[in-house]
């Protein structure tokens, strides 16, 4: 009987959790009292975690396509394998050619590497992970604005804020632990204000819940701040100080009308002009959006921060904005640097100097040209085409939802995929190489509030599978790198070379308490739970003026409703651990088992005018087409939209004229469809 | 019962009495910061094991009722099945188990040894295990900001279901209370020696101070049973319950007197199956569903409120002989929403139609 | 006999499929019976009503009514393939093996109502839990008055048993009057709700010294009970069997629980006076 202190890998809380281990088997998990970030509380996938067995499909053995089916290989055989085909293929097509893909899942060690092996030895930054086609806007943003793409202050500190903003991320069902924390401080007193179209759990408890109509949230940002302004709410000081751009953006600031965006957002006037006094007279305010597959574009993100450097919401406890990762390392493979136009640590790729030291450290040259992401990759964009895909842990005919990723594999000569089990993707590959789980393996992840804990090995992994990290510095090798990496601490060490805010991130800095928060470097090695705390010479914020959007045109007559795509609340069902836990199962797939044949959700107020049943046949029409689906009838949805979950992908493809990205809404009538 | 004093210095050869019966002894240890937990004494940290530290969060009720349990494995060999149950007889001693957790075990034996069937896995484990119940004396170190054994009525000191009971009686004394043969047993070595008037009289006043030091109380807890068993709660306060409910189930795998479980079969080699048994929770939406889809509580406030059902009403206390709380507070500390079993109390006291009722209006 | 208390209440016993027979859409009736003759011997001790564990080891486990009255010669299961579980069921072959734990719950007190009418209610599958009453109140016929079975399914097509309901008609030991949602196939009977059958011409329903079973999904459940209740029958004189999802069927893992009662061994028969008094909606 034995117990470990671990880091839950789930979601981007990264919670505190103990494993306990009765010989070679994970028997029961518990959570933390102490630990900052959920305190004693855990989600019921968190209670779950030892329920996922040792199966008997998990991969035991690299495995090489012959002849339409699978043989077991050896270790040297599969890298040599490898090693020869991605150099033929760099030879024959260019550098170009290859991409190499991850998931948010990965560990840091492992998300280094691979970023490291693309660029030092195939000489490529087609390096992106799954979920870049969501995230990758907030990043974009954040460096811009702030110049941190990352949360500004910790979990814990929610707690002691006085108002809460939570904008599009469903907390209840994505990240629970930090939904706890916003329940609790509405208990002891701060106002909650929730911006979503859809009615979820902490909607329920919101002082103000703006169930705003989807693809609007830019204007009700924009409607606020002029609030703020007409009130004389903005710190001044604070914009003064730290801030450049102020007048740029006042002057687009004035383009917004608070009547019109009521209008345009389909919210009353009185609870935007309440929300935008209530955030403007806060004395700490925070607020919290998602990166998930419900991500906000690169507008709105704007929006929102511009808010809180109107009001000065940065450095002090309580305040700031939190990007949430959905996926418990999103941050950190971010900042390893998997994304095709930043090195790690966010450098650009096509600054001269930062690849020049990057190239000091790493005695290799690395291309110039930054690369291709997935979501261009998959749609079959890009200049080149793709000849050799790497997924590590990623299986993107199952959770791509942009794009065709089958197709874009059927085209490749190499995709070779590293993963536990068998997976959709695995059709496609070449090589499969099975890896080490969650527990079995000491790696490190970071959260959605910078802090980089380790996830300890609390048993050994069974005959077969190895550490995602020791693959790569196999493979390296095998292709005349001199990769020397005994363990992930080592690999750590490295990425403190590199990255410097991840300086002081050694392993035994690591377990020495809960991990910690970057900036961690060799000065400050105890990390830094606060951003923009000091009023640092030469950090400067930066407004970012956000034109007000035409107001679009209203739907056509005969088109009342509008069509919007995709949902992460039923993300979580296609997650492999998921799907091998019992109850996790029974909870996260209920709706596919209940309408087996998909659905789409309609409001329960719009069903009974329309006389739509729950389990009913609908029948979608937009201008170009129809096609029928079940109805799910739910009071979480707003009134006037048809929800469509992301992986009815039928229906998307078949609603000719759709928008590709499903940001924009599709014009659709609804009726019952007659038997 | 017979009690005996033992000098503290010689508390922990208590442990080592208990070893050389043969028994596995598990202690609490202190973790990182608050953590504290249960692990098997070996001689390289006996000298750590605590006496007062915060109660370990993850209850003990899974030494008789596992996190996750194998039932049987099934075999096929030569086109037949074979089954073979998987049974667990470790001669397991809890030292510093508490009054409350006490309490729970107690409730659980008259679950599953009681009524229609027994369970032979709980049987085993039960009848392996010797409890040492250490009384919680000190206000700063061993009690929790959630406890409320008090309203609950099974603490500081549990009157019976021990083997042995250990109070720090303070000026290097622990007072030794034998609650069955199996602990005056031990009676027989040289570090108990008998006790005084005096010694029962410290006793008692420590005890009353204990009483007072309490940060949690809930003194409603008698009147929210005849409320929930009479079905006098307004569905308001069920779905303002209901709103706070992240359902996690945390409060139910936490909770000593929860018994609900889920069975499930896993392939563990090629020809070879196991059934498992593992905690469920009725705060999960999934916990009735039937094949079919039909799903009798699937709003969160009906699982709420049949949590608290379950848990209150005078039926099952009447059945069981014992109330399915016993105010160790995990469910408070566990909870994202705020709506442990304290909390809830005061929301039903806060929302009870009579109350509302009688409120008086002035003019 | 419900298992005896020494026995490990978990541990199925191994039984073998003899025969399989389709009977309406996605309904299969499977003949098995326990390989150990005293299991069986045993376990042929049954009461109408009550029900068993079937186990597909490496799927699952899941309850299933035991619609053979005990007094007929063969034992058998009728289960519609719904979910994972009953889907393996049905793969099975004869002389495959799986197992069986049971019988639980319990019953219809049968004996109790010697020198009584019987009345049956059932909508759809909710046949199957009230056959065993039937049969065996037709094997006891001189104990029981009239024996009425008001049975109704969506179509023609999905009317379970129906082979043996005109066969038991025909004998004139009992009367029969079926209806459907939709007619089809010729359907030259009733159309509707079972409820409307109590209204037909010709249809006369005793009250007095009567027991109502009633069968069936919950929504046909609330409306027949209003519509007994409107002829006059007692609460204490209508007996239903309830259904909920089911783990262990030993009441333990607390997945059946009604209100105060645990399904498995509390019931599942009740009348509705008890229904009333679980504390909890079903």
């Amino acid at each position: 009987m034995g117990r470990k202190l671990t880091t839950c890998t789930f979601c981007g809380t990264g919670c505190g959790i103990y494993l306990e281990t009765a010989g070679d088997r994970i028997v029961g998990a518990y959570p933390s009292m102490s630990h900052p970030a959920n305190e004693g509380k855990i989600c019921v996938r968190g209670w779950h975690v030892h329920e996922v067995a040792s199966s008997p499909d998990r991969l035991t053995s690299p495995l090489l396509q012959k002849n339409g089916s699978f043989e077991k290989t050896t270790w040297d055989e599969a890298f040599a394998f490898i090693a020869a085909r991605l150099k033929k293929i760099r030879d024959q097509y260019g550098p170009e050619s290859l991409a190499f893909l991850d998931s948010p899942r990965c560990s840091n060690e492992e998300a280094y590497l691979l970023q490291k092996l693309a660029r030092t030895i195939i000489g490529t930054n087609n390096v992106d992970h799954g979920a870049g086609v969501y995230c990758n806007n907030s990043l974009n943003v954040l460096l811009e604005m702030t110049g941190i793409p990352a949360a500004s202050n910790s979990i814990g500190e929610l707690e002691r804020s006085d108002v809460i903003i939570v904008d599009g991320v469903d907390l209840g069902r994505q990240l629970p632990t930090v939904g706890g924390w916003v329940i609790r401080a509405k208990l002891k007193g701060a106002r909650l204000i929730v911006i979503d179209s859809r009615r979820h759990r902490v909607a329920e408890n919101a002082d103000l819940f703006l169930q705003i109509k989807p693809g609007t949230e830019s204007v009700l940002y924009g409607a606020m701040a002029k609030v703020i302004v007409d009130r004389g709410l903005m710190k001044l000081s604070f914009i003064k100080a730290r801030c450049e751009g102020y007048e740029a953006f006042l002057g687009r600031v004035r383009d917004y009308d608070l009547l019109q965006a009521a209008g345009v957002c389909g919210v009353p006037a009185e609870s935007i002009e309440a929300a935008a006094l209530t955030y403007g007279r806060a004395r700490a305010a925070v607020i919290l959006y998602s990166t998930g597959i419900e991500a906000r574009d690169e507008d709105t993100i704007r929006g929102l921060i511009n808010l809180a450097l109107l009001t000065g919401n940065f450095g002090h406890e309580g305040a700031g904005v939190f990007p949430l990762t959905e996926h418990n390392n999103l941050q950190g493979v971010c900042d390893m640097g998997m994304l095709p136009d930043r090195l790690p640590g966010y450098q650009a790729v096509a600054d001269p100097k930062a690849r020049a030291t990057l190239e000091g450290i790493w005695q290799a040259r690395i291309p110039a040209t930054p690369g291709v992401g997935a979501g261009t990759l998959f749609a079959n964009g890009g200049s080149t085409p793709m000849k050799a895909l790497w997924l590590g842990r990623y299986d993107p005919v199952s959770t791509a939802f942009f794009g065709d990723a089958a197709d874009a594999l059927d085209r490749c000569d190499l995709v070779v995929m590293q993963h536990l089990f068998m997976t959709d993707s695995a059709e496609f590959a070449d090589v499969v190489l099975p890896t080490t789980a969650f527990g079995e393996e000491r790696v490190s992840f970071t959260s959605a509030e910078r802090r980089i804990q380790i996830a300890e090995q609390v048993i050994d992994p069974p005959p077969g599978p190895m550490p995602a990290w020791e693959q790569l510095t196999r493979l390296a090798r095998a292709m005349g790198a001199d990769w020397k990496y005994e363990s992930a601490a080592e690999v750590m060490h490295e990425i403190g070379q590199v990255i410097p805010f991840y300086g002081g991130a050694s392993y035994e800095n690591l377990l020495r308490e809960y991990g910690r928060q970057w900036p961690c470097t060799t000065d400050h090695p105890l990390g830094t739970a606060r951003l923009f705390a000091d009023a640092e010479i030469g950090h400067s914020f930066k407004f970012a003026p956000v034109a007000c959007p035409p107001t679009p045109a209203g739907n056509p007559d005969g088109f009342p409703f509008a069509l919007v795509f995709g949902h992460s609340l039923y993300y979580w069902h296609q997650n492999i651990l998921i799907k091998r836990s019992e109850t996790l199962k029974r909870e996260y797939r209920l709706l596919l088992l209940d309408y087996p044949d998909g659905f789409v959700e309609i409001n329960t107020e719009d069903a009974k005018r329309l006389g739509i049943r729950d389990g009913g046949r609908i029948r979608l029409s937009t201008a170009t087409g129809s096609l029928t689906s079940t109805a799910r009838v739910t009071s979480e949805v707003r009134g006037g939209t048809a929800f469509v979950p992301y992986f009815v992908r039928q229906l998307k493809r078949e609603m000719l004229g759709a928008a590709e990205d499903g940001r924009a809404l599709v014009p659709v009538r609804v009726e019952k469809e007659a038997a | 019962m017979k009690a005996r004093i033992v000098k503290s210095a010689d508390v922990l050869k208590i442990v080592d009495l208990l070893r050389e019966r043969a028994y596995e002894v598990t202690a609490p240890f202190c973790g990182r910061g608050r953590d504290s937990c249960f692990d098997i004494v070996t001689e390289a940290n006996r000298a750590q094991v605590q006496i007062h530290l915060p109660n370990p969060y993850y209850p003990p009720k899974r030494f008789v009722f596992p996190h996750i349990e194998r039932l049987m494995t099934v075999r096929k060999e030569n086109g037949e099945l074979k089954m073979e149950p998987a049974y667990a007889e470790t001669r397991r001693a809890i030292f510093g188990i508490r009054s409350c957790d006490v309490a729970g075990l107690w409730h659980l034996d008259r679950f599953y040894l009681g009524r229609d069937f027994r369970d032979v896995y709980y049987e085993k484990r039960r009848r392996n295990l010797f409890l040492v119940n250490v009384v919680c004396t000190d206000p700063a170190r061993d009690l929790g900001d959630d406890c409320f054994c008090l309203c609950a009525d099974t603490g500081p000191a549990a009157r019976d279901h021990f083997d042995l009971q250990l109070m720090d009686l303070g000026d290097d004394e622990f007072m030794a209370v034998a609650g069955t043969v199996a602990g005056e047993e031990l009676f027989s070595a040289p570090i108990f020696h008998p006790g005084t008037a005096a010694h029962v009289e410290r006793r008692r006043v420590i005890l009353a101070e204990v009483r007072k030091s309490f940060r949690t109380t809930t003194s409603w807890f008698p009147a929210t049973v005849r409320y929930v068993s009479q079905g006098g709660i307004t569905d308001a306060t069920w779905e303002e319950i209901g709103k706070r409910c992240l359902e996690c189930g945390g409060c139910t795998y936490v909770c000593p007197a929860c018994t609900c479980f889920t069975v499930s079969d896993r392939q563990v080699g090629p020809n070879e199956v196991e059934r498992v048994r593992i905690w469920d929770s009725c705060a999960l939406s999934g916990f009735t569903r039937m094949a079919g889809g039909f799903n009798p509580r699937r709003a969160v406030h009906d699982r709420r409120n049949r949590r608290f059902f379950r848990k209150l009403a005078y039926y099952f206390i009447q059945r069981e002989l014992s109330v399915a709380c016993v105010g160790c507070g995990r469910c408070a500390a566990v909870c994202h929403g705020d709506i442990g079993m304290p909390s809830v109390v005061e929301m039903i006291r806060r929302g009870a139609p009579e109350t509302a009722k009688n409120e008086p209006v002035p003019n | 006999m419900n298992p005896s208390q020494t026995e490990n209440i978990y541990l199925p016993k191994l039984a073998v499929l003899d025969r399989v027979v389709d009977d309406i859409p996605e309904v299969k009736t499977f003949y098995w019976r326990f390989q150990d003759a005293a299991a069986q011997a045993e376990f042929k001790q049954f009461r109408p009503g009550q029900f068993a564990q079937i186990s597909l080891f490496g799927v699952g486990e899941f309850p299933a009514s035991l619609p053979p009255s005990p007094t007929e010669d063969e034992t058998f299961f009728t289960i519609r393939q719904v979910g994972s579980c009953t889907s393996a069921l049905h793969r099975l072959k004869p002389h495959d093996q799986f197992a069986v734990r049971g019988p639980y719950g319990n019953g219809f007190p049968m004996k109790d109502y010697e020198g009584m009418n019987l009345t049956f209610v059932a909508g759809g599958i909710g046949l199957i839990p009230l056959r065993s009453c039937i049969v065996y109140a037709l094997q006891h016929r001189a104990k029981y008055g009239r024996i009425q079975v008001f049975y109704g399914a969506k179509t023609p097509g999905e009317l379970m048993y129906l082979p043996d309901l005109r066969a038991w008609e025909k004998s004139g030991a009992m009367e029969c009057h079926l209806t459907v949602d939709r007619a089809a196939d010729g359907w030259k009977e009733n159309v509707g709700v079972v409820g409307s059958l109590f209204k037909r011409p010709g249809v006369n329903v005793p009250v007095e010294n009567t027991t109502a079973f009633v069968c069936g999904p919950p929504i046909m459940f609330r409306f027949v009970i209003k519509d007994l209740l409107a002829l006059g029958f007692k609460e204490r004189n209508i007996v239903s069997t309830l259904e909920r999802y089911m783990k262990c069927g030993v009441g333990k893992c607390g997945h059946c629980c009604i209100g105060v009662a645990y399904i498995c061994v509390d019931g599942p028969v009740f009348t509705y006076e008890e229904i009333k008094k679980l504390g909890e909606d079903i």
